[in-house]
């Protein structure tokens, strides 16, 4: 008899602690992808800043057509892109873009007296201090996520529900190669 | 952790009655559980009542405002994206009318969390810095550090305050009921004096605990803004002038820097001893360290 409510007892502790597992690795899925979607509405704001910066710099920058037209394109490329590798490199490339805009923005000091400018300026400086912010989220959840999938009791649960170690955001080996080479500063 | 305090209490209690009644340890017992409620419930009105009113006392010891968004809008970039990076909801902000440079955290739940800034550390700290000390102080709210230093605050209130009432019955007499007032008079001082010593090793106890505290809200700072060395910055600079004219010792504790600056002979490391914060020399060494 006392058999019987052994294997009970243990097939109770079991059930348990699988519940508890399982309902853990879904709390850090469900956390990594609202981390995901706050990226997204970061991006959005960014995409919609964009426009109206171009704007503010349009009466004293008319001959920088080459710049304003690059991240005119990369900013669509990004708004456009749909898998998920095409919206990192198309995000890069923005970044990149508005990146050398800054750059050129530095030779025309009439644009620092204009009170809009320095608004969006600023504005924009925020919105990608809050991409990183959101990115470092991001990855933070991405790292408990694959730390439970990969640690002994849980991974045993997370195996049975064919769940892998996920990607972090970083910037790949191209990308970064790319970005460890200092900007060109034509004058 | 925090139910050392109110055991701690109850053993005062017991052992005070055991004594009073030795060796009749049954009697003793029997007033024990017949004091315990009220005892019990006189605790938890206090403290129910300390806990709901404590916000709106150090508001008013401090002297503190809302900050402005508008005006301050660098700040409340700042500690936004700080709390966008660890996934926190954004705390209240309030400012201190003072050229003094210091900061606190406060609140026991989401509704009240709030961090206070003076405006001498505004305007005096650069970006990363002021990153760094709100980097701190948020880190003193998700770890909690806020609740515990309150309710520890509460229990060595309460607890001062029984030390003080066994005194008072001390010296005004006994009840009359005992018959012989000789020993029950050493009896009450033998109690009074565990009472004491109790007393004081809770506050040893508390101020170790802020100390250890302390640096933890460091090191989760520099997990946040993975900077130390601007955090070791804003330290050197808050170490120069951070005396704030504050008439509460208790509010004092919050603050990120609190005493003189330094501990050069034995009288003065005796007294580290009982500082709330560990010595700011120290923080910066641990934090250029990292």
């Amino acid at each position: 008899m006392i058999g019987l409510w052994v294997v009970i007892g243990i097939v109770v502790v079991l059930i348990i602690w699988y519940v508890v597992a399982n309902n853990k690795l879904v709390a850090l899925k469900n956390n990594r992808e609202n981390a995901f979607a706050d990226i997204d509405v970061q991006l959005k704001q960014r995409h919609d800043l964009i426009p109206q910066l171009i704007g503010a710099v349009k009466g004293y920058m008319d001959h920088e057509k080459e710049i304003l037209t690059r991240v005119t394109e990369a900013r669509s490329g990004a708004m456009n892109a749909k898998s998920i590798n095409d919206k990192v490199s198309a995000e890069n490339e923005l970044g990149a873009a508005m990146g050398a805009f800054n750059i050129q923005v530095e030779a025309y000091p009439d644009l620092k007296a204009s009170a809009n400018f320095m608004q969006l300026q600023t504005e924009i400086s925020d919105i990608e201090n809050k991409l990183a912010a959101v990115r470092r989220f991001f990855n933070s959840a991405t790292k408990e996520l694959n730390t439970a999938i990969e640690s002994i009791p849980s991974n045993i649960v997370a195996g049975m529900k064919k769940m892998t170690v996920q990607p972090m955001f970083d910037l790949g080996r191209e990308t970064r190669a790319k970005m460890d080479v200092a900007p060109e500063i034509k004058f | 952790m925090l139910l050392a305090f109110p055991a701690v209490i109850l053993l005062g209690v017991y052992i005070f009655f055991s004594f009073l009644y030795y060796p009749y340890y049954q009697v003793a017992n029997w007033y024990f559980l017949f004091y315990l409620p009220w005892i019990a419930g006189g605790v938890a009105i206090w403290f129910l009542i300390a806990y709901k009113f404590h916000s709106s006392l150090i508001r008013l010891s401090t002297k503190s405002t809302t900050l402005n968004r508008k005006e301050n809008m660098r700040v409340y970039n700042l500690t936004e994206n700080l709390c966008i990076s660890v996934g926190m909801k954004m705390p209240k902000l309030h400012v201190i009318q003072s050229d003094a440079l210091n900061a606190y955290a406060s609140g026991l739940n989401e509704k009240t969390y709030a961090v206070t800034l003076t405006t001498g550390i505004i305007d005096r700290l650069t970006d990363k810095e002021l990153e760094g000390v709100i980097a701190h102080e948020l880190s003193h709210i998700r770890n909690k550090d806020v609740r515990l230093l309150i309710i520890s605050i509460i229990f060595v209130g309460i607890l001062g305050f029984l030390v003080q009432l066994l005194f008072r019955s001390l010296l005004y007499g006994g009840s009359g009921r005992r018959k012989d007032s000789k020993i029950d008079g050493r009896v009450m001082l033998v109690a009074l004096a565990i009472g004491v010593v109790v007393y004081m090793l809770t506050i040893l106890f508390k101020f170790a605990l802020s100390r250890k505290r302390e640096y933890l809200a460091d090191a989760s700072a520099v997990e946040m803004t993975k900077d130390p060395i601007a955090m070791a910055s804003a330290l050197r600079k808050i170490s120069t002038n951070h005396e704030l004219d504050v008439k509460s010792a208790d509010v004092k504790q919050m603050f990120i820097a609190n005493g003189k600056s330094k501990r050069k002979n034995l009288f003065n490391k005796l007294a580290g001893l009982f500082a709330t914060h560990p010595p700011i020399d120290k923080r910066i060494a641990v934090l250029e360290q990292m």
